[in-house]
């Protein structure tokens, strides 16, 4: 008898589950859409950097003006890498500009450049925007590479040298240049917050929107039964999709996968499990597909983009946000990531983020649950 | 009101109301086993208010409501087993075809692989929609979609079925389709609760309730209520109107 009640709810269940597929299945281009994006957004990001540097913007600052100072310009400039915005300029103007933001760079030649040349060693100045750190070092390596063969062109080697001083002013929140290696992790986590919060909020939204719960809740179906069913194809597809993130970071951009893979099972399903709950939340209360994806989008995309540590380290933040980021679990689920692909890390080590991770999987579930009537009020 | 063996739904001065709207304003009715009852009344009278009621998707404000002799409104209760409900709104599954969406209320029913086979044949053979299994419900016709609907409805053999303006939307030959196709079920043993705005449709029930801004103004067999009323069993409108005027001039005096 008994075990005819849970056949029956397994039955249930799985009914939710496959008609979900359905769905999913008559609207395919989302699921390819919800596939390549964690690929196209990696490449994006972890690439970004070679695009932009095809097209950075330089104040040259000339102190020189030698034949040799401007054979020197036309050498570095001669390909698309870097491009002049802005030429015979006071030093003082070309740093404006960059603190501005009208340029990514100021390449500066000292007076005396052509001689020190003759002489057999000079010095130019590359001074880099490094709010975007990426770029700032693509650029970097990129004009000594650029500056070292003009300079074997001219006669006599050449350095660039980089002082940190003046790149540094507008560096906000990203002092220090960070890789892919860095990206993956937080890419991760931001997608996974995508799928689940805004996906399950706009579902079970539709089935309130389009008057489906009423039919529903007609049926023996039990509340729980609907949430889960609904849930575990999207369950499925955001598991792929850190999957899909992991293999394109380890093959493209060599993120090694080096601590446990249980704290890394664990971290995505508790994580998947709360930003689920939170969706369902968000759709309980608001029943309205457009509502719901506002809703998402303020409580849960935005922050696992911006305060989990994924874009802006979450040391360098305001303290107020420092503090609202703690109730962000992308947070948590970001340094699992990172404690096991960058640190190698075990369960002795990130077993506070996944404590943090449960809580609020619970607390969440909790509440949606409490919300989630079978009713139509 | 006591509650009968044969009586299968019954509400009990019930009230309920939304914000400053008093949708039902102390309704009793009681639906016997077997009978084809309507629900009728204009727009907004308070008829999905009603059967949301009995189907446990509401709860009262006031007064109880009674399902198969238990609240509705217990999801532990094994009473949505032995309900059909097919709301007002179109609730299926638009993007899933005819069949999808049979298989998919067969599974929440729980419903073995071969009963449902056998089932779906009949239910498809009744409606008509045999043809039809792989059309998108959303691409079917008015008539065919509330078929579905109701095939959908039927698949667990409810012993009571509530119909929410079944007609809407339906062309007439459709209708009397529809129509005989309930009279088939009710011969089977089949409760009916059906609501309508269309006094044509009331003259089809065995028995009315007349609802007129969230008050039961009348119940009884619709012929019976003609005749009191001097009317041709035909105008039933004329019925109502007579009923609504008594009520409203009377408050007035
Ligand atoms: N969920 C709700 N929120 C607010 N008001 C509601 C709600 N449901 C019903 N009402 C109000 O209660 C009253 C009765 O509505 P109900 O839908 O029961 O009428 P009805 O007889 O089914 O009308 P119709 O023929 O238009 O379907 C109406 O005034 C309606 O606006
Ligand atoms: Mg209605």
């Amino acid at each position: 008898m008994a075990a005819t009640r849970v056949n029956r709810r397994v039955g249930r269940i799985l009914a939710m589950a496959g008609k979900e597929v359905l769905h999913i299945r008559r609207d395919i281009r989302t699921l390819y859409l919800a596939l390549a994006m964690p690929v196209l957004m990696l490449v994006l990001f972890g690439f970004g950097i070679s695009f932009d540097v095809d097209h950075l913007e330089l104040v040259v600052v000339d102190q020189d003006r030698t034949d040799l100072s401007r054979e020197l310009v036309r050498q570095v400039t001669a390909s698309q890498e870097f491009v002049v915005v802005q030429d015979g300029t006071s030093p003082d103007e070309a740093l404006g500009a960059l603190r501005r933001g009208a340029a990514t760079g100021v390449f500066l030649i000292n007076k005396g450049f052509a001689e020190d040349v003759k002489r057999g060693g000079a010095q130019v100045q590359l001074l880099v925007d490094g709010s975007d750190g990426n770029t700032a070092t693509q650029a970097l390596a990129k004009a000594q590479a650029l500056v070292e063969m003009a300079g074997r062109n001219l006669g006599g080697p050449v350095r660039v040298t980089a002082p940190p001083l003046e790149a540094r002013v507008r560096t906000l929140f990203n002092p220090d240049a960070r890789s892919a290696m860095f990206l993956v992790p937080g890419l991760a986590a931001y997608l996974l917050a995508i799928v689940a919060v805004l996906i399950t909020a706009l579902t079970v939204a539709r089935e309130w929107e389009r008057g489906s719960m009423e039919q529903l809740f007609a049926t023996p179906v039990g509340r729980l039964e609907i949430v889960v069913g609904k849930l575990l194809p999207y369950l499925g597809i955001g598991l792929l999709q850190v999957l899909l993130v992991l293999t394109v970071g380890a093959w493209v951009f060599d993120v090694p996968v080096r601590g446990s893979l249980l704290a890394l099972g664990l971290g995505s399903f508790l994580f998947l499990v709360g930003m689920l709950g939170q969706g369902l939340l968000i759709s309980v209360v608001t029943r309205n597909q457009v509502v719901a994806t506002q809703v998402a989008t303020i409580t849960s995309v935005l922050p696992s983009m911006l305060l989990s540590g994924f874009i802006f380290p979450i040391e360098n933040l305001p303290p107020p946000l420092k503090l609202i980021s703690t109730l962000i679990p992308a947070r948590y689920f970001v340094a699992t990531l990172r404690g096991v692909l960058l640190r190698g890390n075990g369960l002795d080590v990130l077993w506070p983020q996944l404590v943090a991770l449960a809580l609020f999987a619970a607390l969440v579930l909790a509440v949606a649950t409490r919300r989630f009537q079978r009713r139509l009020d | 009101m006591s509650t009968c063996p044969d009586v299968d739904v019954a509400m009990e001065d019930v009230r309920r109301g939304f914000g400053a709207t008093q949708a039902l304003k102390g309704v009793s009715l009681a639906v016997h086993t077997g009978e084809v009852y309507g629900l009728v009344g204009p727009d907004g009278a308070g008829k999905t208010t009603a059967i949301r009621l009995m189907a446990g998707l509401l709860l009262p404000d006031a007064g109880r409501v009674k399902m198969l002799g238990e609240d509705p409104a217990n999801t532990r209760s094994p009473v949505r087993e032995s309900l059909g409900l097919v709301p007002q709104r179109n609730t299926l599954y638009g993007d899933l075809s005819v069949d999808e969406n049979l298989h998919f209320f067969a599974q929440l029913f729980g419903l073995s692989r071969k009963d449902f086979t056998e089932r779906r044949e009949q239910l498809l053979d009744i409606t008509r929609l045999s043809r039809f299994t792989d059309r998108r419900a959303d691409a079917l016709s008015g008539g065919m979609y509330k078929k579905l609907a109701l095939a959908c409805a039927l698949l667990h053999r409810p012993r009571v079925l509530l119909l929410d303006e079944p007609t809407n939307g339906v062309d007439p030959v459709s209708r009397r389709e529809l129509w005989e196709l309930l009279y088939g079920l009710v011969h089977e043993g089949m409760t009916l609760l059906v609501s309508t705005p269309y006094m044509d449709e009331a003259a089809r029930c065995h028995r009315v309730g007349l609802l007129y801004a969230g008050e039961l103004i009348a119940e009884g067999d619709p012929r019976e209520l003609a005749r009191q009323h001097g009317a041709a069993a035909s105008n039933f409108e004329a019925v109502f109107l007579a009923l609504v005027e008594k009520r409203t001039g009377g408050r007035a005096a």
